[in-house]
Parts: C-alpha cells; structure tokens; sequence
C-alpha cells in the first residue's frame, strides 16, 4: 500500500532542515493471549476462566537472556511480516505491582511510569512523571504541543476512573489526558477560530491573575507562581501554532465528520491524525491507547463480530472466546502496523523515513488478561533506522524491569540519563 | 451561671486538663501578667527537676539519646519555649502514660499531674510568643469543590460531572437536615466497583479532571496536594469551555439563565446592562468584592463580542467561562494574613475597615467550603460585605441555616469517607475460595457495607446525636442482604441488587454490633484477602478514633507469608506476629497499636462473627487501652474506649478543625481542640455543637474578631 504523505516533503525541508526524533507509544489493553503471540507458547494451557490475580504466567517461560533473529512470526505478529527487518520482538520484561489499586487500573496508569514501586508516598499509584513527559522535556522544546495523548476509547459510559484510561501523566496526581474523539483532536491541532477566543480570555484570566497575585502573602505568592507558569505554557503553544500556521495550511487533512465510525476506521483515523502531528511538527511525542483498560460495556469491533462484544469479559473466559480473543490481538496488531505504514511512507528533510526517526513501541501493561500477570510482558519496538539494532527476537532473563527499555529509550531519544524507575541497566542488544 | 464559670467547671471536668489546663490557663493569662521570671520558676520548679530523675537517663545523658529525644539540653525555659512541637510530644507521652516505658515504672501520680500542668502552660506560652496566625495556603478547587461551585454559580439543575470519589448516591431526597431527623427508610445508591450506578443527570461532553489526591492523614482539600500543572490548566480552559458549550447548559437547566444569560429585553446601553449583571456575578464567583476595574474589563470583553455580531446569550457564555477559568474563582485563599516582614512596622492586627471586611469574606468563604463544599451563597457574602458576620448571633444564625441546609449533603460527601478512610474497600477483594459469599454475579458485598457507616453519620449528624453513637451505637441501617451478612435473618423484601438499595434503621442490641469500628466495612477493609491484618486494624482505630497516626513501619521488615509453614502453622496470629516484632524498634509502636487490632480478632476478614481460628486455636482478644483499660472481649474493648471518649472527641475535633481549615493541625491549635472538645463534651456530645464550636475556634474565625468578645455558647 503506497499512502499519500499529506505534506510535501519539500516544504518541511525548507522550515526544519534538521529532522527531529520522535516517540510513539501503541498500548493495547487487557493482555494479548499468549498462545498465539509469543513464540514457543502455541501449545500452554489455556487460562481458564477469571484467574484473579494469580499474576504468574500458566506456561513456563525461558528465564535465559537470548537473541535471536526473528524468523518465523506467530500469528498474532503475522500482521508484522513486512517489517521484519524494522521491529523487535521483546519478551520477558516484567512491571512490579504495587498492592492497594485495581491491577488493570495500575498496569495501564503505571505503564510509562518512572516511579520506582512504592516510593510515592501518600498514594497507592506507584505513578511519577511518565516516559513520554522525560522526553518531550528534551525533544519537544520547541514544539506547539510538546506531547499529545490520544485514546481510542469509544465506550459513551463514563465507568471506569482515569486510571484505566490513561497512560500519560504529567507527574503524581498529574494526569495528562488523553483525547478520544478525532475531531477535538482536529481542532486541537489545526483549529484556528477557537485560538482567538481562547486568548481573548487568556488576556482576561491574566488580568485577574495579577490583581489576585498583589492580595497574597509572600509564600501565596510563591506558590501562585505555577498559576503564571501554566498560562505561559499554553500562551507558548499559541504562538508555536501561529508561526507554524503557514506550514499548517499546506496541510491537506479533511475535517474528521462528526457521524459514527466503524472501530477500525475511527482507529485508523485516530493514526492518521497522530501520525500527521508527528510529521508537521506539532509535536515530537505521543501515546496511543487502543482501548481502555477493563471497562466491562460491551462495544462493536464492526469488522470482527456482528454483535458488541467486551475484550474484558472475553479474557475471563478465554477457554471458551480463544479463537475470538485471538481475532481482537490481530486487530489491535494490523492497526499497529498501519502506523507503521503510514510512518514509513513518509520522507523526510534527509531522505529517511518518518519511521526510522521515530521509536513506535507496541506494548500491553499485562502479560494475559486472565491471569493478570505483571511479568513477561508482549512488547514490540519498531523504527529507530540506524541507531537500533532490529529484525530481533530479544529475551530477557527473568525478573527484566520494563524501565530498562524506558530508559534504552530514553537515552536513543538524546536524555542524559542512567536510570529510569527501577531500572537495572539498558538493553544492549538494542543499541548500535 | 455566668458563661466563664461555667466554662470553668466544664474543663475542670476533664481528665486532661485537671488542676486547670490550656485553656483556663489562656484566660488567667489575660488577667495576671506573666512575668519572665514567672515562666522561668514555673520550669525549674515542676520540670527540669522531673525531667532530670525521670526521663534523661534514656533521653540526653551520657550520649543516650533514645528515640532522637535529647532532654538534656533543655537546661532552661528559653530551649524549651522554642520547641512547641517537643511540647506537645512530651504532653502526649506522659498524657497516654506511654513514657516512661513500663519497665521504667509509672511517674508518681502527683509529679505527672504537675508536670503535665507545667507542660500545657509553657505550650500556651510558647504558642503566644509566636502569635502567628495560620492560615491554609493558597490552594486551588479539588474537583469535588468545583463541582459544587460550578453548579451554585449557575444554579444547574444537574451537576458538571460524575465524581466516584461520592460514594453515596441519595435516592428520593431523603436527606433533609432541616427536619432534625432521618427518615427509617432510606433509598441510596452506591459505588459498586465500577461506577456506572453513581451515572446521574449531568452535563453531556463534560469530563472531569483527575480526581484529588488526599494527604497522609489529611483531607483531600489540602494545599500541598492541590497544585496546577500546564496540563491541568489547559484542563481547565477547556473545561470551562465545554460545561458552557455543554448541550445541556440551557434555559431549564441554568436558573441564571433569565437574569443573567438571556438577551435584555428593553432596550438599555449594552454596556450598562452588562455591568449590572456582571458585578453581582463576579462577587459570588469570587467570593469577594471585585473592582471596577475587572468589571470593566470583563464589561469591554463582552460588549467586544456583542458588537462582533455573537449573540447576546453566547457573548455571555464566553465571559462566563472565562470567569470560571479565572484563578480568582479556581484558588482559594486568604487576603486576611498577617504581614509577615519584619523590616516594616509590625503591625499584628490589621485593623481598616478594608482588611476586616476581607477577613470576614474570607470566613464567609471557610464556612461555606467546610459545610457546603461549595462557594459562599448571596446571603453570606452580604452579611460578611456588611460587617454582620463578626456578631456572634449573626454568625450563630448563619451556622444554623447552613446546617438546615440540604446542601449539607456534601459534607455528608467528603469529611465521613475520609474520616473513616473508606474508599479503603473499595480495593478490598476477599479471596473467593474462601470468601465465596461475598460475591454475587460481579459484585461484592462492599457495596452495601460501605453505606453503613456512612448513614449512620449522617443519621447522627441531622438528629444532633452524642458522637459517641459512633462508636458504640444503639441503632444501624440495614439492608437486607446486610442484615444477612451480620447473621440475621435478612427480614424479607428487595434491596439485595445492585441499583437502588433500601436501606432500613434497626435497633442494635447486641453490643458487639453497632458504631463504625466493627461495622462490616472496617473490619472488611482492615483485612488482607486471606487473613485479618490485627496490626492494620490497630492502627486505623489508633488513626481515625483517636487520631493518634502510628509512625510508618521501617522499610526492612518481611511481611507475614500468608500460609505458615512447618512449625508456625499451629500458632495463632497473635503468635506468630509476636515472633516477627521482637525487634525493638518496633516494639515499642506495636506495644501500642496491636491491642487495638487483635481486639477485633473474632471478626473474620468479611467481618462475620468467629469464635476459633481455622486451626481450631481459641482467639485471645485480650488487651489494656492505653496501658490503662483491661479488656478481653469486645463489649469490654467498646468499654475501654468509652471510657476514654473524651480523647475520642478530642481526636475527633483534630479531624474535623484539619478539615474545616483545610490544613495540618500543629503545637498553636492545641489548646482550641481542648475548648471545643471541653464544650461538646459538657453538651452531652453532641455533634453540631462541637461543629459550631469548630466555626467558633480562634483558627477557624482566622483574622476575624468577634465583635462581642464573651463567648457565646450553643443554644
């Protein structure tokens, strides 16, 4: 499939003659079934009905280090065929669940997070600023949006808490929410007529600010600082967007329609959004959730069942839904994959793709949505071109925080950082 | 009986302020002068002598220095009156007879009493010599207060959005303070464990921001747990936005609509109109007097888009969301402080016109945030614009309406969960093998457990109950899968689903019924999924009855496996646990809290009644409260507590002034819980007084004096 990128190149080229990295997080919710996606696993047991937190695997995995590279893929991976020689499949990395919170509204909120387990103190949420955030604070200095959060939660309910909604926060207690519906998404990053009101009322709240700042005392004073601190980050992110807004313009993105659409699409529209925020310049970092996690209302995958279905549900029950879970895995997987596609279609500034400047990381913050574990852990991580090692199976040894692929990332991104939350060293076999 | 003498026989009346304490001391400190040599002999006299025969062997000398406690540098009255934490310490120790340590010997009872006098007078003074008032940082809305504020502001028919922090839902407005009763029947909805039941009318495309965190042993409307992030503020730009640009916010929905949103109907200059409507608007938003300057500002704003061709109607809502993204609406705080340079001529009481009027706004505003969770309404703003609210009957009067007030439910919303700290359960999962009773279909028993308690405080709190109800109460709410669960025939009707729950009062007569301590919920909630958790139980009586938080446990020690091995499997717990406390750090803490949980031991990890252990082992409930009270059942453990529910109330008073002032209580507040527990106290308990005599307390009223300076007392 060859896409239109829906730039010229040749304009960027001019604007931003160096080509900036760029990150991108693909979370698939409630686990994949690990039968069908990691190898070696197509003849375990099936998890039976809703194993509650029993939190280890059924199936007995290899605890010894090894690289391999990736031949044959599993079904579920099937979908990745094409770019095999861009991913890596990495298996065996583990999260530590901190008890007190529900083990889906921890695996999602904690996912990225790089709070060691149980060090924030006064909360139960092991939650400190998230990947994504550490990043952009070196890659997205210069953008409008120095991060954007999408979420393809197409529930209307309004269940579950944020928890298992998100995965990006700013910091403990801190949420950085996630947008589900693509036309605020459009009008976040292309609406013009809103700036305008939008600023008015800056002035406005502005004015108020300073009146309220000459009534505190010396330590209000101090911490009313965030107040200013906040409106200028949003007033930066005005002005980016102004001086971006002759480039905008060339952008040739339809507004999304406001009608129902079918899963697949309304996910792949969700991509293409991100992926064009990537490609412009809006911003260098962003999260993609493909669900929420649990959320027990039942909802229409259009192409796969003919009636609404839960995934959550579905995986307490794998015994009797394998052959249905199994679809919802692929689903997720060829979503993934038309991200890639359409990041690899475009060129940038220096000739390279849009993918091999960017890391785009498949990941799930359960290893089975049965048996709710928190360890071995389906990850996959593609593009990076020439400074990531790919076309690998890489298996941790046992007991592999999934910080050290944070902070492996973390550094490929250009941080100067050795830790991140409780890691123990980076993954080598990644880095050239 | 004048109002001072009786005040005076009340707190004579106290176990902690026998001989005469902080408070009669406060007042004898206003007629006699203390003289510096007064404060010095009063130290050499009852304390350093004590001191140096009782406590510096372990506390200061010869480079002994247990527990990071130094006496022996307390060499005179200066050292001491510096430290107003050290104080308060050592009153607590010696108070609860927790020093000298039992091996030590009691302090006779006669140089406790003087010393314990001695402590609380150079507390009083100490606290006096730094005469600062504090006041809560400035702090933004928790969402639980925007919400409220949002819906008063503009008089919504609905609220803005879902909170799960709520974990009551009122069916058929049962609750009606002004009646001065509880209706028998009560429909409620609970959080189940997804919240879907909590849905209400609300405003569509509205979505809330991240839920609050609470601090350690605190509230979730603190300061240091409210601050702004660039993303939060976004949040909230946007929020205003959509809850005007909301589908539903319209005519039927907004009672401001006609006066405020819609278009005038005779012809007046637009700006005229505009800023007639906007100072009242802006005031009650900002619960204080705003300037011509911002009115004009906001007028020019509006007039602009007016004049650009909007309508009227949307030119309003677009200032109305500006209003509400306003920090002036979204922060609150206080102008009333005090000066804090000291290079300018110290003045500590700000005495204009100007700065009393923003100090009783800014009481305005305590009452109504404590009480209402909400911003203040009309009435209180013009009462505290208009002088009115420093007269005592004024204030008195307003205390009143407010708690007659069916917005009183939101303090029925946020101060009883946390209290009790009851979103605990919501994270409880007994294991199912063992536990298969408390599922049913997808949902756990917690869902009615949790309402228990809840109702019985309200119940307590509308009919103006004795507190102690709370703990040992002769009446419950029920439902009928509850009435189950604590063994009883379940009385036959519906109530057992998961949508509207009915929820009935019943006498208790079995004492070991009754109250928020055994109730099914804490007991459910202190306990692992396996096993009941005596320590984690013991430290949430200490914590919430008492409000004597244990320290946290050191980092290194192993937690209990959950299925003993070999030879602990035919201890009990109490065994075992006494094995893996023989440290001595932890000895001490545990000495104290332990009694208090494996009191409870006969009540299984769901709360149901147990006589034995699975191992078929007696349970040993046997404990002292306090080193003082010996029980060994649980009707005699409720006793010991009762016995001791002066330091309930007192405790309780902690909770509560924390929360009403929105800040951690310290070494200056100490004598103001002992006035207002010592008032409750002589009122036969009662709750509304003691919440009326919170408003009254010197650091709730903040810069605010009485205009009558007696002290009024509760009718």
């Amino acid at each position: 499939m060859v896409a239109l990128p829906w730039l010229e190149s040749v304009g960027l080229a001019a604007a931003n003659p160096t080509v900036a990295k760029r990150m991108v997080h693909y979370y698939v919710p409630i686990g994949v079934v690990r039968r069908g996606f990691f190898p070696g696993e197509a003849d375990h047991v099936i998890p039976k009905g809703n194993l509650g937190n029993f939190f280890k695997s059924l199936g007995k995995q290899d605890p010894i280090f090894g690289v391999k590279p990736l031949e044959q893929l599993t079904p579920t991976l099937e979908p990745l065929e094409p770019f095999k020689q861009k991913i890596n499949l990495i298996t065996g990395m583990d999260r530590t669940f901190q008890q007190g919170t529900d083990v889906h509204a921890q695996c999602a909120s904690c996912y990225l997070s790089s709070a060691k387990p149980y060090t924030i103190k006064g909360s139960a949420w092991p939650i400190d600023r998230t990947l994504d955030h550490l990043v952009a604070d070196h890659v997205g200095r210069e953008t409008p949006f120095s991060t954007l959060e999408f979420s393809c939660n197409s529930h209307r309910d309004n269940k579950e808490s944020i928890h298992f909604d998100n995965i990006s926060w700013f910091g403990t207690g801190h949420l950085a929410p996630s947008i589900r519906d693509p036309r605020k998404m459009y009008n976040r990053l292309f609406g013009t007529g809103q700036a305008t009101q939008a600023k008015d009322v800056t002035d406005l709240v502005l004015e108020d600010a300073r009146e309220l700042k000459r009534d505190l005392s010396y330590t209000d004073g101090q911490k009313f600082a965030e107040y200013f601190d906040a409106l200028r980050s949003i007033e930066t992110q005005m002005k980016r967007l102004q001086q971006m807004k002759t480039e905008l313009a060339m952008v040739d993105f339809p507004e999304p329609p406001g009608t129902y659409l079918p899963r697949g699409e309304y996910i792949r529209l969700m991509g293409d959004l991100m992926v064009v925020a990537l490609q412009s310049g809006l911003t260098n970092v962003a999260t993609f959730m493909i669900g929420p996690e649990r959320w027990d209302t039942p909802f229409m995958f259009d192409s796969l069942f003919d009636k609404p279905r839960s995934h959550h549900q579905m995986s307490h029950n794998q015994t009797k839904f394998i052959d249905d879970l199994l679809r919802v895995d692929r689903f997720h997987m060829e979503q993934y994959v038309y991200i890639l596609n359409r990041m690899d279609s475009i060129q940038e500034a220096d000739g390279s793709s849009l993918l091999d400047n960017s890391l785009v990381t498949y990941g799930s913050g359960l290893g089975d949505g049965a048996t709710h574990q928190y360890n071995d852990l389906p990850i996959v991580m593609a593009g990076g071109g020439d400074r990531v090692k790919s076309g690998q199976h890489i298996n941790m040894p046992e007991g592999t925080p999934l910080a050290n692929l944070w902070l492996t990332q973390a550094q490929l991104m250009g941080l100067e950082v050795d830790s991140f939350a409780d890691s123990q060293a980076v993954v080598e076999s990644l880095t050239v | 009986m004048t109002r001072s003498l009786f005040l005076f026989a009340v707190l004579l009346s106290l176990p902690w302020l026998v001989g005469g304490g902080g408070f009669v001391q406060s007042l004898a400190a206003e007629e006699t002068d203390q003289t510096d040599a007064a404060r010095r002999a009063g130290f050499e006299k009852n304390l350093l002598p004590a001191f140096r025969q009782n406590c510096v062997k372990c506390h200061g000398q010869a480079d002994e220095v247990m527990g990071d406690v130094n006496l022996a540098k307390l060499v005179d009255q200066t050292s001491l009156a510096s430290d107003p934490e050290l104080i308060q310490d050592l009153i607590q120790v010696i108070d609860l007879g927790e020093m000298p340590p039992e091996d030590e010997g009691e302090l006779p009872q006669k140089i406790r009493g003087s010393m314990l006098q001695e402590l609380r007078r150079q507390l009083e003074l100490a606290v006096a010599q730094q005469d600062r008032l504090e006041l809560a940082e400035i702090r933004r809305m928790n969402r639980f207060q925007y919400n409220n504020a949002v819906k008063d502001l503009f008089q919504l028919q609905s609220i803005v959005f879902t909170l799960p922090e709520r974990m009551m839902r009122e069916h058929g407005n049962y609750f009606k303070p002004a009646s001065g009763k509880m209706p028998d029947d009560v429909k409620v909805g609970s959080r189940p464990l997804g919240k879907s039941q909590m849905i209400e009318k609300r405003l569509a495309g509205v979505a809330a921001f991240p839920q609050d965190l609470r601090a350690e042993h605190g509230f979730d409307n603190r300061g240091d747990q409210l601050s702004l992030s660039p993303l939060l503020m976004d949040a909230f730009m946007s929020l205003s936005q959509s809850i005007l640009e909301s589908p539903d916010f319209k005519p039927p929905n907004v009672g401001i609509w006609r006066d405020f949103f819609a278009a005038p109907e005779s012809e007046t200059s637009i700006p005229d109109e505009l800023r007639r409507r906007l100072r009242p608007f802006l005031t009650r938003a900002f619960r204080r007097a705003v300037s011509d300057e911002s009115v004009n500002r906001y007028v020019d704003y509006a007039t602009r888009q007016i004049n650009n061709g909007i309508s009227y109607p949307q030119a309003m809502k677009q200032v109305a969301g500006a209003v509400i993204a306003s920090p002036r609406f979204l922060y609150l705080y206080s102008t009333s402080f005090q000066p804090e340079t000291s290079g300018r001529e110290a003045s500590t009481v700000i005495q204009d016109a100007t700065a009393d009027r923003s100090a009783d706004l800014d009481l305005a505003s305590r009452l109504s945030f404590f009480l209402w969770g909400s911003i203040p309404d009309r009435e209180l703003i013009d009462l505290a614009e208009a002088g009115q609210l420093r007269q005592p009957e004024v204030l008195q009067a307003q205390f009143q309406r407010m708690m007659s007030d069916r917005k009183l439910k939101r303090f029925c919303d946020s101060f009883p969960s946390q209290w009790l700290q009851l979103e605990r359960i919501i994270s409880s999962v007994p294991d199912r093998d063992k536990f298969p009773g408390f599922y049913m279909l997808k949902y756990r028993h917690s869902m009615h457990m949790m309402l228990e308690p809840l109702l019985l405080f309200e119940a307590v709190l509308i009919e103006n109950l004795p507190l102690t109800q709370l703990i040992d109460s002769d009446f419950t709410y029920r439902s009928p899968l509850l009435r189950n669960a604590y063994g009883g025939p379940d009385g036959g009707g519906k109530g057992g689903g998961v949508g509207v729950l009915n929820f009935r009062r019943q006498e208790v007569t079995d004492r070991r019924e009754g109250g928020v301590i055994t109730s099914l919920a804490t007991m459910t909630m202190t306990s692992g999924p396996e096993r009941t958790q005596p320590i984690t139980r013991g430290a949430w009586v200490s914590t919430v009855i008492f409000n004597l938080p244990p320290e946290p446990p050191p980092a290194d020690v192993p937690p209990l496996d959950e299925n003993p091995s070999g030879e602990e499997s035919d201890l009990t717990l109490r065994e075992r646990l006494a094995i893996h406390r023989e440290r001595a750090d932890c000895a001490g803490c545990h000495e104290k809290i332990d009694p208090l949980g494996f009191a409870l031991e006969n009540f299984d990890p769901i709360g149901k009644w147990r006589d034995t252990y699975e191992n078929g082992r007696e349970i040993d409930v046997s404990g002292r409260l306090f080193r003082r009270h010996e029980f060994s059942d649980i009707v005699g453990f409720k006793d010991a507590i009762l016995a001791e529910k002066d330091r309930f109330v007192r405790g309780f008073a902690g909770h509560l002034l924390s929360f009403a002032l929105a800040r951690e209580l310290g070494p200056q507040d100490q004598s103001d819980l002992d006035r207002i527990a010592a008032v409750t106290i002589a009122d036969d308990y009662r709750i509304q007084t003691l919440i009326r005599e919170v408003i009254f307390s010197r650091p709730f009223l903040g810069g605010v004096r009485l205009s009558d300076q007696r002290l009024t007392t509760s009718p």
